[in-house]
Order: structure tokens, then sequence, then C-alpha cells
């Protein structure tokens, strides 16, 4: 072995060579379309869609109150899923708040008593503009994107600003 | 014994539903309040130290019996016989509270608790008596029973849970002062809001108290020590008071932040008085003055490892540096004025350099929180560096420095307990009941609890 | 007969070598006291078994699909009461085993047992206890009632939380931006097999060294215990029967390199294990038939009555969601993994020969701190859910 051109591959390190390169090809051939598929999801465009939340004409000014809207579940199925929304009108000025939590995403509720929107979970606490007052929210509870036809309320599946 | 009253006890509950409407009243309403307000402290102050012997007195037995330490053994003994001399004592104060101030003062208020309270009250009364027998037995039955420790650590097991219980007990009724449930369910009452919190805010705080209590005590006889035995025990027994007093405390801030967020969700008004209305600044002297309670243990650490040259001692140094560093931002007031309900009043909750009277780096969030979070992890620092210098440790060696440290420290826990009876039982008012009754009136007032505000 | 069936044993034998197979697997010495704490061991074996065949036979009912998952659960409860059993078991022999396993790691830590030469046994166990949690945590996403719904927003909008890589993480678990079909599928992929298929070939690895070192026990079993004892200055003298193997485990220190009694594991040890093992699972049992799992309502995304409550052993975590402030949300990723890598650090921490836990406070203080700290956590949580 010693006498052999130290440049010339041996057979030795052409076996080792060989067996390498064959698992990194079947390593690639088989990642590629693996990861692919895991993070194609993410690159998917949600389908924005309008739906009809109901007549505000009789929404007290001042108390939210709670309305559900069914929006499609956006992936194989054709079953469509509840979402709450909270429509707090004051003055002439509508807001549409979504009841997740920007915390863990918990269901917010308006508590009367205490005046304030309460997050069960870690007691996360906003007030009537839907600001983060208390407890661990770190933003602004969501706003739907929504338009009002006469009194009746449409809203988008989709919240003004990422949460 | 306790199951089989407790079966009867009922009969005896049925006869207390019907209240006088107004018992008659003391006279001297400020008098009767500073009375109680010192009575309580003192029942506190010894109270605390009784039932925290009496919890880690059987513990340090049974250490010194797993490890066949005679230390441990003649420590634990001490304790029993403290509390033989104290139990004594600490009763005598507990009842002298109920039937001269509360049920003289203010009866309508102890009809009206002992109505809502009856179980844990009628437990709590027998947790004395098991107490007082067990520990009597405990103590007495030490050096008979040394060939049987079995049995006698387990007297000392069910002395430690029956003194667990007398806090727990009385805890309930404390906890439901503050945070009242609905009082009917005897569940609820139990486990009101803020009962879990209070319950293991005291318990290790008492367990914290004792160890800091004898270290001092033992820094005195080291003092006045003649024979190099008792120097070498008295030198050791405080380095482990003060050891086992910091590894409590460090406890105590996610325990007491936890409790002061179970406030805010179960009783707005205390909570709003405790962070920003007028017990804030006592509230800023407590976080303070754990700060420095850890800053003097810390300097304890270093002193007693750099006696014996042992090593560790340069990095529990600049421990100290950080816990320095740690309470000075602890300390920042948020309010530059007695406190943020009064600066708000005039207008000038703006940041200082808007003209306001606002230091934002006072804030709770986040910065008090992460100076409690730095004195935890730097507390925890400290006592394994101390741990880990040990073995370079002479006993019986110690200087008088370090003595005096151990004395400065019994006196910081003191004014702590005090401190913290202060802020809890000044958090309620004007109430005696949170939200039910008030301390002039005494009547049942309709639940008004104050509005909860946006925070700052 | 009994001629007949030797006879087929020696065939197979022959073939197989199973007689030395099973003289090796079965005749090992183990340390004699202190026996009953490393039952802990084995009984956390056989709830993983437990777990495995329950596991296998709910897959041939259960349908992982938003819209059946909870059906086909409910359809169980009504319809099928043994059904209702295997799924019963399934829940509460996970339940016991996350305790179990936590007694395991304590007993563990607290005899020193991770010390050369037996470092990987310790670092494979902390896989072992990660990935059980990983399954606890998947498994409850799984029925798509309240409950798992809201177990599975929370418990996946932690990774959120993540500097910079946050939300993709989030992404990549959900399939979207929110809980949908895509996490249900996902999930159940990676609780039935994702998982499974890095969890046994670890419980092989932990089980091989396990057996390459030798039980380690407890430091009464060997000549280093002298030092607990007041006024014994020197080690008692080397015992003079024959060491067996696998010991003296090598390469370790000599004072605590051989146990001073062994006895043979079969059938000593195997009969405490057995014992514990049995009344385990019939403990499991009993809560199967007389608890059950239980179902809620089928998940639903717009309530605003329904009150999320987490798993138990969720709790020290979910307590820390609440204490924790809003500027300081990435810490309660911080702390979990931090107290992993910390677990996986242990033995090259703690790398002294001393077993005597009295002996070694500057490791058991800071370990029974952050105990302390998990017990005190799951207490004010439980406390703060009970008064919601």
């Amino acid at each position: 072995m010693g006498h052999r051109d130290p440049r010339r591959l041996s057979r030795r390190q052409f076996g080792v060579l060989g067996t390498q390169v064959s698992g990194a090809v079947i390593a690639v051939l088989l990642g590629i379309p693996i990861v692919g598929f895991l993070i194609s999801p993410l690159f998917r465009q949600q389908q924005a869609v309008w739906r009809k939340v109901g007549d505000i004409a009789g929404v007290p000014d001042g108390e939210p109150t709670k309305f559900e809207v069914a929006f499609p579940q956006d992936v194989w199925t054709t079953a469509e899923e509840n979402l709450a929304v909270y429509v707090v009108k004051t003055g002439d000025n509508t807001k549409v708040f979504s009841n997740v939590c920007t915390h863990m995403q918990c269901p917010v509720r308006w508590e009367t008593a205490l005046h304030q929107f309460l997050c069960p979970c870690h007691g996360g606490l906003y007030d009537i503009n839907g600001a983060n007052v208390g407890g661990p929210p770190p933003k602004p509870l969501p706003q739907y994107v929504h338009r009002t036809d006469g009194t009746t309320l449409f809203v988008q599946n989709r919240f003004t600003e990422e949460i | 014994m306790i199951a089989l009253l407790a079966l009867i006890a009922p009969a005896f509950h049925g006869l207390q539903t019907q209240l006088p409407a107004q018992a008659p009243q003391g006279n001297n309403i400020v008098g009767a309040q500073i009375a109680i307000g010192s009575l309580f402290s003192l029942h506190i102050l010894i109270a605390g130290l009784v039932s925290g012997a009496a919890e880690l007195g059987p513990a340090i037995e049974f250490l010194g019996y797993v490890r066949q330490r005679r230390n441990y053994d003649r420590l634990a003994h001490g304790l029993g016989r403290f509390i033989t001399y104290y139990f004594s004592v600490s009763s005598t104060i507990a009842i002298l509270l109920i039937t001269v101030l509360l049920v003289g003062f203010w009866g309508h208020f102890w009809t009206t608790i002992v109505t809502i309270g009856w179980w844990p009250l009628f437990i709590e009364a027998w947790t004395f008596v098991l107490q007082v027998s067990l520990a009597y037995l405990w103590y007495y039955t030490w050096e008979p029973m040394r060939a049987f420790k079995g049995v006698h650590m387990a007297i000392g097991g069910l002395l430690a849970v029956a003194s667990f219980l007398q806090v727990y007990m009385i805890d309930v009724i404390a906890s439901y002062m503050l945070t009242p449930t609905n009082p009917q369910n005897p569940v609820r009452l139990a486990l009101n809001p803020t009962s879990y919190p209070l319950t293991v805010h005291r318990t290790v705080g008492n367990l914290a108290y004792i160890g800091f209590a004898f270290g001092g005590f033992c820094a005195i006889r080291y003092l006045r020590a003649k024979t190099a035995e008792n120097k070498r025990f008295y030198d050791w027994a405080g380095s482990f008071g003060l050891l086992w007093g910091v590894s409590m405390t460090l406890l105590q801030p996610v325990v007491g932040y936890s409790y002061a967020k179970e406030i805010q969700l179960h009783s707005y008004g205390s909570w709003y008085k405790m962070m920003f209305g007028s017990l804030s600044p006592v509230f800023l002297w407590q976080i303070t003055l754990l700060g420095i309670m850890f800053l003097t243990a810390t300097l304890y650490f270093a002193r007693r490892l750099r006696t014996d040259e042992a090593r560790g001692s340069g990095i529990l140094k600049l421990l100290a540096v950080g816990m320095v560093l740690t309470t000075l931002l602890a300390a920042q007031p948020y309010a530059l004025g007695f406190s943020y309900e009064t600066v708000a009043a005039a207008g000038l909750n703006r940041p200082f350099w808007d003209g306001g009277l606002i230091n934002p780096l006072g804030s709770m969030i986040p910065w008090k929180v992460l100076a409690l979070m730095f004195y935890t992890l730097i507390a925890i620092a400290a006592v394994v560096w101390y741990l880990r210098g040990l073995p370079g440790v002479v006993w019986g060696s110690a200087r008088r420095g370090e003595q005096r440290i151990l004395m400065l420290m019994t006196i910081l826990t003191m004014l702590m307990m005090v401190t913290m009876g202060f802020i809890r039982e000044n958090g309620r008012g004007p109430y005696l009941i949170s939200g039910e009754m008030t301390i002039q009136g005494q009547q049942a007032v309709p639940s008004a609890q104050p509005t909860p505000q946006s925070s700052p | 007969m009994r001629r007949r069936l030797s006879a087929a044993y020696e065939w197979f034998d022959e073939r197989t070598a199973i007689r030395s197979l099973l003289r090796k697997g079965l005749y090992e010495a183990v340390p004699v006291r202190g026996a009953w704490f490393y039952t802990l061991g084995s009984a956390t074996l056989v709830l993983i078994i437990l777990q495995l065949v329950t596991g296998i036979f709910l897959t041939l009912l259960f349908v992982p699909s938003v819209t059946e998952a909870w059906q086909s659960l409910n359809y169980l409860k009504e319809h099928d009461a043994f059904g209702s059993i295997v799924r019963g078991i399934h829940l509460w022999s996970a339940y016991i085993l996350l305790f179990v396993i936590g007694l395991h790691m304590v007993r563990t830590f607290f005899s020193g047992s991770y010390k050369r030469p037996r470092e990987l046994n310790w670092v494979t166990g902390v896989g072992l206890f990660v990935l059980v949690l990983g399954m606890a945590i998947t498994g409850a996403f799984l029925p798509w009632d309240q409950a798992a719904y809201w177990t599975a927003v929370v418990v996946t909008n932690i990774p959120a939380y993540t500097p910079f890589i946050g939300s993709f993480i989030r992404a990549l678990w959900r399939g979207a931006d929110t809980v949908g079909p895509i996490t249900l599928s996902r999930t159940f992929g990676i609780h039935v097999w994702l998982l499974p298929a890095i969890l046994f070939p670890l419980i092989g690895a932990h089980l091989a060294l396990l057996r390459k070192h030798g039980e380690f026990g407890s430091y009464i079993n060997y000549r280093g215990a002298y030092k607990s004892r007041e006024g014994v200055d020197v080690p008692p003298a080397p015992a003079q029967r024959p060491i067996e193997p696998p010991y003296p485990a090598a390469p370790s220190e000599e004072l605590w390199a051989a146990p001073l009694q062994t006895e043979d594991f079969y059938p000593h040890q195997t009969f405490k294990d057995g014992i514990v093992s049995a009344a385990l699972v019939i403990v499991v049992f009993i809560l199967a038939v007389a608890i059950g799992a239980p179902l809620e309502a089928i998940a639903d995304p717009a309530t605003t009555s329904y009150t999320p409550v987490p798993e138990w052993f969720f709790l020290p975590l979910d307590e820390l969601l609440v204490l924790v402030p809003q500027q300081l949300i990435p810490l309660v990723l911080v702390l979990p993994t931090g107290g992993v890598l910390l677990l996986l650090a242990l033995p090259f921490i703690d790398r002294g020969p001393e077993r005597n836990p009295f002996e070694r406070p500057a490791v058991m203080v800071p370990g029974a701190f952050a105990v302390l700290f998990v017990v005190i956590l799951t207490l004010l949580g439980s406390g703060r859910l009970f008064n919601l």
C-alpha cells in the first residue's frame, strides 16, 4: 500500500467515499420532498371571505355584544367553524373584536361586573376599547376587518393586525 | 379523635345560626385599633416562631438520624425546649386577642366570623390541644426514647402536621377576610382564592423565620460559649439557621408575587391600595428590606468562608455586589410622591422628564419583577457557593463580625414580619371582611368593591 | 412428552442461543439493599408497554379528523363499554406513568447513580422523560373536545414566543396560522409514529446501558458509605466474596465500583418489580373502570363561557404563564429548556466520586429548589383554577 501514489485514491478510500456519497444522495432525495411537505402549508394563502354577522341596530351603546360567525376551515374539509366576535358601539364608532387573547389565544369574555374583557386562562384584562390593561397579554385585543351595509355588519376572516 | 368530634360538631353549629343584630361596641375605636395592631404584631412574632420550630424541629431530628450527626439532634432538642417554653406565651396572646379584643370590641365581627368559619376554627382549637400535648411528649421523651428513635420521630412528624394544620386553618379565615367566597360551601371556604398562596407564603415564612431567629440566638450563645464543644456547636448551628432561612426566603418572591396576583383578580381594591395607594410606600420598603436581608446573608456567607480561607469567598463578594445593584433597582419608587394615587390625583402622572412625578424605572412590570427574579437567582447562587465552600470551614473559629451579622439578620427578619403583618391587616381597610363588613360600622354592607380601573 | 419438549428446546437453542441470552438476562447480579426503590424503573417500563398496547388498539377506532375525532370517541363512550375501559387505561396509565417516571428520576438524582461510568444512562433517561412528556402533551390534543382543543391552542402558541422564528414554529406545528384540521393530523402522526419511533429504541439503549454497568442502587450498598457514620474514618475492608459481573462497574472509583452484597435479578428483584407493577396496573384498571377517560363537549372556538383548564402535569408551566409579565414571556420557554439542558449536563457538572446525597449538598440543594418550585407552582396553579 505504501508505495502507491498518495494523490490517487486507494481501493479502500474509494469504497469509503462511495458509501458516503450513496448515503448523502438517499438523504437528499428523501429530505427535499419531506421538508417541502412539512412547510408547504405555511406558504398557502388563506382565502379571504366576507361573512354576514347580522343586524347590529339593537346593539346597546358602550356594551360589547357577542355574535357568532361561521368561517370555512379552509383545507380539505367543507365543514365550517364558528368564531365569536364582540361588537362594540361607542357613538358612531363600531369596533369588531375577536375573542382571541393575544397572550395564549384563549377565549376572552366580556365581564360586566369588571367592565373589562377577561381571559380566564391567565387573567389577561382588556378594556372596552380592546387595550390590554392588565395581566400578561402583550398586545391589544385583535379586531376583524369589517364593513357595514346599513345596520348589517359583515366581517372578513382577517385581523386588522397580525397576532 | 378529630374526625369523631368533627362528626358531632354540626349539632353545635345549628345553635349558632341566630346572629345578634348589633353587639355592644367599644367606645374607643382608635385605642382598640392600636391595641389590636400591637397585640397582633406580637402574636405574629411569637406564634410564627413556635409553629416554625414545631415544623422544622422534627425535620432536623430526622436529618440527624439519617446522617448520624449529634449536632442535628442537639439542635432539634433545643427547638423542642423552645416550643415547650414559648407555647404557653404564644397561646396566651392568641386567647387574649380573641377573648378580650375581638369578642370585647368587635363582638359582631367575631360572631360573624365564627359562623362563617366554624369548621376551620373548630379544627384550629383542636390543633392547639394536639400541638401542646405532642410538643411536651416530643420534648420530654427525647432521652427515654433514644432506643426507639423511629417512634420518637413519628411523634415529631405528628407535631409538624398539627402545627401545619394550625397555620392552614387560621389562614383559611384570614384569607377569607381578604377574598370572600360562598361561605356555605366548606370546600370553597377552605380553598378560597388566596388561601393556598397565603398558607404557602406563611408556612415557608415561618420556616425561614425560625431559622434566622435561632441563627441570631446561637450567635449570642457562641459569643458567650466557654467550651470548645459549645463553640463548635453554636458556630455550626448559627450558620445552619441562616442557610436554612435564606433557602426558605428565596422561595418567597414567587409565592408572594402569585399571592398579589390573586388579590388583584379577586380583591381589586386591596390590591390597588397596596400597589398604588396608601400602602404602596410600605410595599416599596418591604421589597427593599428583602434585598437588604439577602445582601446581609450573602455578606455572612462571604465572611464566614473568608475566616477559614475556604474557597468561594470571592465569588460570594461578587454576588453581594450583584445583590446591592438589584436592591437599588428594587428600591426605585414609582411615584416620586407619597403614592401613585396622590400623584395621579394631582395630575402629575407623567414621567419626571415631562414635568410629572413618575419614575418609569420603579414600575412593577417589568422592573420589580426582574428585581425579584434576580433576588431569587443570586440567593440560590449564594447558597450553592456557600455550600461548596463549607467543607473548608472549621466550626468554632468564627469571629465576632459574623455573629453580629447573624444577630442583625434576626432583627431584619422581625422587621419583615411586622411589615408584612401591617400590610396584611391594613390591606383590607376600610373592611374587616373585604367588601362585606367595615371596621367602623360593623354592618354588613352590600358587596361594593371599588371598580377596577386600568392599571397604569 | 417432556423429552420431546426438551429436544425441541435444544433444537431451538442450537439455532438462536436463547439459553445463554436468558441466563444473561435473568441471573445478573443486582444490589440487595433498597431494592424496593429500584422497582420504579421497571414500573415505568411496564406502564409504557401498557401505553403501547392500549394505544395500538385505540387506533383501530379513532379517526384523526376535526369533524370525526370527537364523534368516534363519543361512540366509544356511548356504545362500547370495553373500548371505554381501554381508553381509560390509556389515560390513567399515562397519568401514573408521568408520576412514576418523575419519581424514578428523583430517585436516580438523589442516589447519585448518574455518575461515572453511568453518565449516558442518565442522558438517555432525560431523553425518555422529555419524550414521555411530549407523548402526554400531544396525546392531550387528540380527543378534540373543548379541553383538547384549548390545550392544543395554548401549547402550540407557546413556541410562538421564540425570538425571530417563533411564528414559524407555531405555523409548522399547526399547519396553518390557527389550530385546524392539519394540526390534528400532524399531532396524531407525532403521537403515534414520530415520538414512539424515537422512544422505543431509546428505551433499548437505556436498558442495554443499565445491563452493561449494572444497577448502581444506593450509597448504602457500598464501602464508601462509611463517611456518613460519625467517628468512622477508615473504609471497611473490601468484600471477601468474588465480585459478580457486571460488577465492578469500570471505570469507577474503587469505593463505589461494586456493591457489598448482590443477589440474582431473577427471581429476587423481579419479585419486587412484579409486585409494584401489578399494584400499579390494578390501580390503573380500577381508575379506568370507575372514572374512565372524560370527554367534554365538542371543540367550540366561539365559546365565551368555557374556561380552559390545563392537564395537571402542565400546571407549573401554566402558573408561570400567569406570573410572567408581558415583556418577559419568552421566559416560559427559557425556564423549561434551561431545566432540560441542566438535567442533561448534570453528570458532567457533578463529577466527584461521592454518592451519599447528604455529602453532596452543592448539587442536592439546587435540585431540591427546582423540585420545590415545581411543587409550589403546581399548588398555586391548582388553587387559582379552583377559584375561577
